[in-house]
């Protein structure tokens, strides 16, 4: 059991058991908090799989933009659904429990099986070092036509949503 | 020192157990934001896969799929929000369960 090992092992464990947590609980603002570890947990995993830009780009997404636009949405809402205007107590309505988690249970049985069945190889580690001279270098020549048009989807998304929001009576 | 890497089926399995957890939250909510979350989830389980993957390719191209992808997530979570946001507006409540078209 290397060290490397035991830090996947825990990161796992942090990343799934928020999850859980979020698939668990009906209080939709203890989903947001388990949802930030969740995001803490994966930007981990990336970092031991060797992209570290991903990590840190992941967290400044997520938890800076995501989890605020999460936030934003509801507070804005009432999740109250029996039409009780007056105070918003955050428990959420679910259908039944035992069906989805059923289906999804079946849903991670049956990729492990697939997963156990496929040969992935060994494991060749093409680069263990930093990727962020590659990733900046790539996205300005090789991937230069992609990185304008995502920026200017990202420009259409942000227009489009401020447009949807907007009150108009 | 290549033995003490991480098995790529490790990094696989925990994927696979994201998007279930994901996907169960998607058909377990019925709460709008709780499903936008299970969304999310999914899509990040992906993308573990993609950067999984990566780290096996001298030309890196997972990775660089995968910062695209958490672009695009992004934007769809932005747009997706406004949705609920105007549908709050209109129905005074968000539950998927009792949205009804008006004929």
């Amino acid at each position: 059991m290397t060290p490397l090992m035991l830090s996947f092992l825990a990161l796992v464990c942090i990343t799934c058991g928020s999850a859980l947590v979020m698939l668990w609980t009906k209080n939709i603002l203890h989903a947001a908090l388990a949802m930030f570890m969740t995001m803490l947990g994966l930007a981990g995993l990336y970092v031991l799989a060797y992209a570290d830009v991903m990590a840190v780009s992941h967290l400044m997404i997520y938890v800076g933009g995501v989890l605020i636009l999460i936030l934003f949405g509801i507070m804005l809402t009432n999740q109250n659904s029996r039409g009780d205007k007056d105070q918003n107590n955050l428990v959420t309505e679910e259908s039944s429990r035992v069906v989805p988690m059923l289906i999804g249970l079946a849903i991670f049985a049956g990729l492990v099986f697939i997963l156990a069945r496929g040969n992935f190889g060994g494991i060749e580690i093409a680069d263990p070092n930093s990727k962020l001279s590659f990733v900046g270098v790539s996205l300005l020549t090789e991937y230069a036509m992609p990185f304008e048009l995502v920026g200017i989807y990202l420009l259409i998304a942000l227009i489009g949503s401020t447009y949807i929001a907007k009150h108009d009576e | 020192m290549m033995n003490n890497e991480i098995p790529l089926l490790l990094f696989l399995w925990a994927a696979a157990c994201l998007f279930a957890i994901g996907f169960s939250m998607l058909i377990l909510k019925r709460n709008a934001i709780f499903v936008l979350m299970g969304i999310e989830l999914m899509l990040n389980a992906a993308n573990l896969n993609l950067i999984a993957f990566s780290r096996q390719d001298t030309t890196n191209q997972g990775l660089l799929l995968g910062i695209f992808v958490l672009v695009v997530g992004v934007c769809e979570m932005a747009v997706a929000l406004a949705l609920v946001i105007q549908a709050y507006r209109q129905f005074q409540h968000i539950d998927l369960g009792r949205f009804k078209s008006r004929n």
